[in-house]
């Protein structure tokens, strides 16, 4: 894919190259939009709140999330904690994207900022990365792309969700398979694997002792610490400990290009 | 309880308000400077933990909060196929969609 797109780089018109790079984020979007755009307007979401929510939060997991939890009568705060703490990962990615925007002015970080998410992240900090001709500028564009698909997408989910009767169940499952997605991208060692244990054990107990979703906030919380303490201490006591020593990538990792 | 579309207007606003902060605020914040070891540590823990307790709240806890995986066959069954296929194909949609697939097939059986 990334020498197909070095090769017809040149002689291609500026969107056409932005296209490219955001397209396979761009498909990607469509079916889980559609998904999304129809859980939202069952949750009660009319299409002009479908369309607000897409362009202002763009985030997969956030817009399932707010679905879910409106369909189980989740108090607004409940709503608003568990979303700040499921954001809160983009302040990761947020830092490490920061080093390609230094001198970058207040208004353009801020543009910048207000669409990035998982998805277009990982494509800006690959291009980033690997090619030293890419701009803020493009990074930003890339975004743009990615948000059209995504918003058009929820706003087509929500007119079939108004059209027709769909299997609830069945499409709430994207949210499940989203978020294992998720988790399997972020299993890269062993320590890692048993915070995993760990946070789904705590969150089970944390959710039947509270009967609110605020256990599930407290479960992260416990399981992230546990997380970070262990590290330090396995890194202060058995630095070279197996535990923490990177798994392979089944389909490879993108080599950094050092500038 | 049905919301209002002033009520969902509110909530959006709210939603918008904590997702862009930690967006935005990292990356003014570290434009100049370099990033805290224990805030990079720390965060590489969050998002997996947090993952996990919603991936246990959809298979494992029903709508009154208690711990059972009744009716929860298809699901638990799709849940295993996805985590296969996320690690082999590293693809969202195809985890996705093909999840949504397993979903659909098992709930005929179950």
């Amino acid at each position: 894919m990334a020498k197909n797109m070095a090769r017809s780089d040149e002689q291609l018109p500026y969107w056409r190259r932005i296209l490219n790079v955001s397209l396979p984020v761009d498909l990607s979007y469509i079916p889980i939009g559609l998904a999304c755009g129809i859980l939202l307007h069952a949750s009660g979401f009319n299409i002009y709140m479908t369309a607000l929510v897409s362009v202002l939060v763009f985030s997969g997991g956030a817009q399932f999330l707010i679905a879910s939890l409106l369909a189980t009568n989740a108090p607004m705060y409940s709503v608003v904690l568990m979303l700040f703490f499921l954001e809160l990962r983009y302040a990761l990615l947020g830092s490490s994207l920061s080093k390609y925007l230094h001198g970058k002015s207040l208004g353009f970080t801020t543009i910048f900022a207000a669409s990035m998410n998982d998805e277009n992240y990982a494509i800006n900090y690959l291009k980033f990365s690997t090619d030293k001709n890419f701009t803020p500028r493009d990074a930003l564009n890339v975004e743009h792309y990615t948000l059209a698909f995504w918003t058009v997408s929820n706003v087509i989910g929500s007119i079939i969700g108004s059209a027709i009767t769909i299997n609830l169940t069945v499409v709430h499952f994207a949210l499940t398979a989203l978020f294992l997605y998720m988790i399997v991208m972020q299993l890269k060692n062993g320590l890692i694997i048993f915070i995993c244990i760990i946070s789904g054990i705590l969150a089970a107990i944390c959710m039947a002792i509270t009967k609110t979703t605020l256990g599930l906030v407290i479960s992260t919380l416990i399981a992230s610490f546990i997380g970070f303490a262990l590290e330090a201490t396995i890194r202060k006591n058995h630095p070279r400990s197996k535990i923490l020593r990177s798994m392979k990538n089944p389909a490879g990792s993108p080599e950094d290009v050092k500038d | 309880m049905e919301w209002s579309t002033t009520q969902h207007f509110w909530l959006i606003l709210a939603c918008f308000a904590v997702a862009f902060l930690p967006r935005l605020l990292p990356l003014l914040f570290f434009r100049t400077r370099e990033i805290p070891v224990w805030f990079n540590e720390w965060m590489t823990y969050v998002p997996v933990s947090l993952f996990t307790a919603l991936v246990v709240k959809d298979l494992f806890i029903n709508p009154s909060y208690q711990i059972s995986i009744v009716d929860k066959t298809p699901e638990l069954i799709a849940a295993v196929l996805v985590i296969a296929i996320a690690y082999w194909t590293r693809s969202m949609t195809i985890s996705v969609v093909l999840g949504l697939a397993a979903v659909f097939i098992l709930a005929m059986f179950f």
